[in-house]
């Protein structure tokens, strides 16, 4: 009896560190004591996903992000389903929806069996009237990694136009050479 | 011609089940009565224990706290007021003075015989028939009002459901929301949070706006010298909860007990007076800063809603059908609302990824039949 309920018991208790190790990989969650990490890990919404089935569609409103407990998805670009990454254990997507209500920019699909954790916008809201020292600094966290994320996309930007100016640069020339 | 005939067997399959479930419901109500007002006391009092759980307090220690200090209030106000209302309401149930009662009807009797002879009632006996169908309603009328829920299960059972729902809440929403199928999972997760705010906003609203007119109304009645002013005035307070008719019916009923009490009409201009001053006050300055405006009911719905509700569940059901059928309007808009914002009618096969999973899912079947083949075709 008592190997019965110590295996239940095991199974959870290392299934609760392994999504506890994976929070704390996770920079919005990295600044966190361990009573808080534990206060967010209430909060969460596990959900079990099959191969092709979607997590989100491109155009919907953003509701949260996902943290991939297990399996892997892929993000998948609408129009022309061209696939913009892959994603798998420990890592994170949609967290632009934590913020407002703008539509998701591309569409998630499972692309294995797959065990998300979602951490939902109204659940931000709600911790942040319940404990606002814990929602400042999950916000805090939140937007420094979108700032950094903006920032990388400025510098690819930049990257694009200089290689763009080179491009332009060089058909003047031959058309000056042409001519 | 056959989807006509399918949506027509739908319509008639849930137009028989909401029949059956109301059936149900009205013959458990005094049950489903309970759960209502419990689950609209826990979501009153949400706030108040999110709040002091904001001040670094467990969910469980907030809860059991205001527990206490709303027993505390609810025992100072039983030892201070209840014995006021309670002999009020005896004294009110044991009928009016009868003498009195006698008397007004038998003025009202000669003035129709005498002013309104044209309409031809001068046989007409107020005083006889009347009097005793007036003061036998006034007693059904209140031990109905006693009996809808009893006294004790409310008192013992309301507390301990509002109890566990403000405690363990969270997590009953939790779990009702982890049933949800995965591709509705979004849609469902905005729709409640949406009817969360709409909903939070309404109730609150509501009872602390029929909480302000109740103690103005009782204010006024007592200044007026109105006997049964504290009674009067927490009717007036619930009562205001049923938009049109509440006020009314507030009005009305202190008019009567103070023509039946004095019989001075002087008084009754000064109550409807009151009674106006209150509702000036109440459209002015609380309704603009207190209710929601989302939740507008047209007059002939809240005429529908009273009587239906009046019908299955008495009282109390007339009472409670109006937040209930707001709470059902928020429910419909927000669905609406966030239906228009979601791709609903938009398979998953449709889109570019659901064609790429499924062109997936193709190659691979005929991956898994070439390799059998293969394999036949080697150990052949």
């Amino acid at each position: 009896m008592d190997s019965f309920w110590g295996n239940i018991f095991r199974n959870r208790e290392s299934e609760e560190d392994s999504l506890y190790a994976i929070l704390k990989r996770i920079p919005i969650f990295r600044s966190l004591k361990n009573r808080e990490v534990r206060a967010v890990e209430r909060i969460l919404h596990q959900r079990d996903y099959q191969p092709g089935e979607i997590v989100f569609q491109q155009g919907n409103p953003g509701v949260g992000m996902y943290i991939i407990h297990s399996g892997n998805v892929e993000v998948i670009f609408e129009p022309t389903g061209q696939v913009l990454a892959e994603l798998s254990d420990g890592e994170f997507f949609g967290e632009l929806g934590l913020i407002d209500e703008s539509p998701r920019s591309a569409t998630v699909v499972a692309k294995s069996d797959c065990k998300l954790f979602g951490f939902f916008q109204s659940d931000l809201r709600d911790l942040i009237d319940r404990n606002p020292r814990l929602g400042v600094k999950i916000v805090m966290q939140l937007v420094s990694t979108i700032g950094e994320r903006l920032k990388r996309s400025n510098e690819q930007v930049q990257e694009l136009r200089s290689e763009l100016y080179v491009l332009n640069q060089k058909e003047h020339t031959t058309e000056l050479s042409d001519g | 011609m056959d989807k006509v005939v399918n949506r027509w067997i739908r319509i008639i399959f849930y137009g028989v089940l909401l029949i059956v479930v109301l059936s149900i419901l009205a013959q458990i109500s005094d049950l489903v009565q309970l759960l209502i007002i419990s689950a609209l006391l826990a979501y009153v009092l949400d706030p108040v224990v999110s709040r002091m759980e904001g001040r670094g307090m467990s969910r469980t220690v907030a809860t059991v706290l205001l527990f206490m200090v709303s027993g505390f209030m609810a025992s100072v106000f039983a030892v201070f007021s209840m014995p006021v209302i309670s002999s009020e309401f005896v004294d009110m149930r044991e009928g009016f003075d009868p003498e009195k009662t006698r008397l007004l009807l038998a003025k009202i009797d000669t003035f129709i015989r005498n002013e309104l002879s044209f309409l031809g009632l001068q046989d007409l006996s107020l005083t006889g028939s009347m009097a005793q169908t007036f003061i036998d309603y006034g007693k059904a009328l209140f031990q109905n009002l006693r009996s809808v829920v009893s006294v004790f299960s409310s008192l013992i059972i309301t507390p301990f459901v509002v109890f566990f729902l403000l405690k363990d809440g969270r997590q009953i929403k939790k779990g009702l929301i982890s049933l949800v199928p995965n591709r509705y999972f979004e849609f469902f997760l905005n729709l409640i949070y949406k009817m969360d705010q709409q909903l939070g906003n309404y109730l609150r609203g509501q009872f602390l706006d029929a909480f302000i007119i109740g103690v103005l109304s009782t204010i006024a009645l007592l200044l007026l010298d109105v006997k049964y002013a504290l009674l009067i005035g927490t009717f007036a307070g619930f009562a205001n909860l049923i938009p049109y008719i509440g006020p009314l019916c507030g009005a009305a009923v202190a008019v009567l007990v103070s023509l039946l009490e004095t019989g001075d009409l002087l008084q009754v201009v000064y109550i409807a007076l009151a009674f106006g001053i209150v509702q000036l006050i109440d459209n002015v300055f609380v309704q603009p800063n207190v209710v929601a405006k989302t939740v507008n009911l047209s007059p002939l719905v809240v005429l529908f809603v009273v009587i239906i509700g009046g019908r299955f569940f008495g009282v109390l059901g007339m009472l409670l059908s109006v937040p209930v059928t707001g709470i059902l309007k928020v429910l419909f808009q927000e669905w609406q609302q966030t239906s228009q914002q979601y791709h609903l009618r938009y398979t998953p096969e449709a889109s570019a990824a659901g064609q790429l999973v499924a062109a997936r899912a193709g190659q691979q079947d005929q991956s898994d039949i070439h390799y059998i083949g293969t394999r036949r075709a080697g150990s052949n």
